[in-house]
């Protein structure tokens, strides 16, 4: 079996950049037939699980994209032999106003008569760019330890989670200037 | 059949009915109590029935007008409160595991008090989600508690079994807390007038706390007189409230007929105009044509706010949880437990943050009240969603239910403004939403008026769902 043919891996490029062109133009149509055309199909989303082309073919007509400036950072193509691919990204894009970083995977196939079509897919959901070292579960390990506060390891995915959608909330909150003298609204008389 | 046994009588008129002796109110909480025994399996809204004590308030009522005293406005109404309420003599859960080990409360919370000295008559506390950090009442210890206009949909939350019990015709009247929104998401997904009054005009002695700054108390019902009628009972300076102001009561029902005319009414744009389902603004399009609001208001930076709101109650609510969270971790509801662990760990800079934004905030939403009386923003972003359900689809966007469910009510309740959560049909269905009537700090007599006109004229409306 011939890893990596350079042609091959030309051609998946193509593809690929065709695939994400249509996908910040939310083209449906193009994007529908991107995919294999089979009830075997499997598209694994944000928040979504798909089976079938049916399936994917409706979620693409009732969604609309929700982020601006969308841009591949780095991608892996790999080819076995010469119909069997896999095509790894990773995006950022912006999302109310923050930046933010997402993964796709793709496994490829040419499929007999009508090219080469995607066979299954998953989207990762798109997590903010400072986080991506998350330095959350290092903050844990250290500061729990220190205030006397175990996290369980079962606990722990869930804190992180928590700590990092707060730390996006946060984000403009923290970015926002106040003056100075701004006094904080404890209630407090003494 | 007297008008005041049925599961639609309001607390207005089962008051006057006692008051005139054409029914007791024994007779009125045996109803009430029969009413909560039969549906019990069906909403799963009361935790803890006080049948006993519900007899005894009764008598004293029945008594007192026997005797030819008068036993007060609410004579015989019988009420629930949400189970963060102290009632004398029972333990208080707060929605929790943790808290089933605690020993009876000595005395009852300064809101009950009042209410039963105006003759009211508990029938027991209603279930919530744990410590009230939640918004839908998806308990994993007391279980969820149902939505009455559609039993496979959530009451709302936290304060959902106060929304159930009201909405179901099992009692008039209800309290609830709302700290984010935790009235009138209920209220919204219940189709219920709630009331979130301004912060600190009612005493929260005796209830359990979550968020020292942001918590409030408040009535649920199914009519504007009800709801301000419990409200005016509830006012009054209480020195076991550090945060409860020390003004003399302003009493809403005298003022509750004037109509809305001298009142300026606006409608929040931007944020609150945006990202919810066509069908909430739509509600708030129709309240706004009613009142001829054409006026269109945008508040500033409002992501902060809500960023503000929500640093500070994980902060607080976490140090409020902390020593159960070194050494009860297991015991906890896991929806409330991550999110207090996180909060817990935030980082002091941030709350302090949050808290120099809320005055600086404050002083921005002073200005905006300069030129207009009530404003208008939906409640939720969507009429009730169903039980279990994590995602929901806002304006082309996919959504954590939880965490959202809050965006519009959370940057109202941050800097304390009064609110009344108006029920009316969502055009698109047969589920009620609420729209928010806002008014300016301690002008509930201003939005309560709007409520009542709105109600006369038959733009909003509660409607008990039959009981069957």
């Amino acid at each position: 079996m011939i890893l990596n043919d350079s042609d091959l891996v030309r051609t998946l490029a193509r593809l690929h950049d065709a695939y994400e062109e249509a996908i910040v133009a939310n083209d449906v149509p193009t994007l529908t037939t991107f995919f294999w055309d089979s009830p075997q199909v499997v598209r694994y989303g944000v928040a979504e699980q798909l089976y079938g082309a049916d399936a994917v073919s409706m979620y693409r007509q009732g969604y609309s994209p929700y982020y601006t400036d969308r841009r591949i950072v780095r991608r892996e193509i790999s080819t076995f032999g010469t119909d069997f691919a896999t095509v790894m990204s990773e995006m950022e894009m912006v999302i109310d106003g923050q930046e933010r970083t997402s993964r796709q995977s793709q496994t490829w196939v040419l499929i007999p008569e009508l090219g080469w079509r995607i066979v299954a897919a998953h989207v990762s959901n798109p997590i903010l760019r400072a986080n991506v070292l998350s330095n959350w579960g290092a903050y844990i390990d250290h500061v729990a330890p220190a205030l006397g506060l175990p996290v369980a390891a079962a606990h722990r995915p869930g804190v992180v989670g928590n700590l990092e959608r707060t730390a996006a909330i946060a984000a403009p909150l923290l970015a926002f200037t106040l003056p100075d003298d701004m006094d904080p609204a404890f209630v407090f008389t003494a | 059949m007297s008008a005041a046994l049925s599961a639609h009588a309001t607390a207005a008129t089962i008051a006057a009915a006692v008051r005139a002796r054409d029914v007791s109110a024994l007779a009125v909480t045996e109803a009430a109590l029969e009413r909560i025994a039969r549906t019990h399996d069906r909403f799963n809204a009361f935790t803890t029935i006080t049948a006993e004590r519900a007899r005894a308030e009764a008598a004293a009522v029945d008594a007192a007008l026997a005797a030819g005293r008068d036993p007060g406005p609410l004579a015989g109404v019988p009420y629930a409160v949400k189970d963060l309420f102290d009632l004398a003599g029972t333990v208080t859960w707060a929605g929790s595991k943790i808290l089933r080990e605690n020993p009876p409360a000595t005395r009852d919370a300064t809101a009950v008090a009042r209410l039963r000295a105006a003759g009211a008559v508990c029938v027991g506390a209603v279930n919530m989600g744990e410590f009230a950090y939640d918004f839908v009442t998806e308990n994993a210890h007391a279980g969820a508690t149902l939505n009455p206009h559609d039993l496979k949909r959530s009451a709302g939350g936290s304060s959902g079994g106060s929304g159930a019990a009201v909405a179901g015709g099992l009692v008039p009247l209800s309290l609830g807390t709302d700290t984010n929104g935790s009235i009138r998401v209920p209220a919204s997904f219940c189709g219920l007038w709630g009331l979130k009054p301004t912060y600190g005009r009612l005493s929260r002695a005796g209830a359990f706390p979550f968020v020292a700054s942001l918590d409030h108390i408040g009535p649920f019902a199914r009519s504007v007189a009800d709801l301000a009628l419990a409200y005016d009972t509830m006012q009054g300076p209480d020195a076991l409230d550090p945060a409860c102001t020390t003004r003399a009561p302003e009493l809403a029902s005298p003022l509750l007929h004037a109509g809305v005319a001298g009142l300026r009414i606006g409608v929040l744009g931007g944020y609150f105009s945006t990202g919810g389902d066509p069908a909430v603004h739509a509600a708030v399009e129709r309240v706004a044509t009613a009142l001829g609001a054409i006026r269109r208001l945008e508040l500033p930076v409002v992501e902060c706010a809500r960023a503000a709101a929500f640093v500070i109650t994980a902060s607080e609510g976490g140090c409020l949880h902390m020593e159960r969270l070194r050494t009860r971790a297991a015991d906890f509801d896991p929806a409330a437990r991550d999110r207090l662990l996180a909060g817990a760990m935030l980082p002091a800079a941030w709350y302090a943050q949050a808290q120099k934004f809320r005055a600086w905030w404050r002083e921005q939403i002073q200005l905006v009240f300069r030129d207009v009386d009530v404003v208008l923003a939906p409640a939720t972003p969507v009429p009730a969603t169903a039980l279990g359900q994590e995602t929901m689809m806002v304006g082309g966007r996919e959504m954590l239910v939880r965490p959202n469910l809050g965006m519009f009510t959370q940057p109202i309740s941050f800097v304390g403004l009064p609110v009344v959560a108006a029920p009316l049909q969502a055009a698109a269905g047969p589920l009620p939403v609420a729209v928010q009537l806002i008014g300016a700090p301690w002008a509930e007599a201003s939005i309560l008026r709007v409520a009542r006109h709105l109600e006369q004229t038959g733009v909003c409306a509660s409607v008990a769902v039959p009981l069957s």
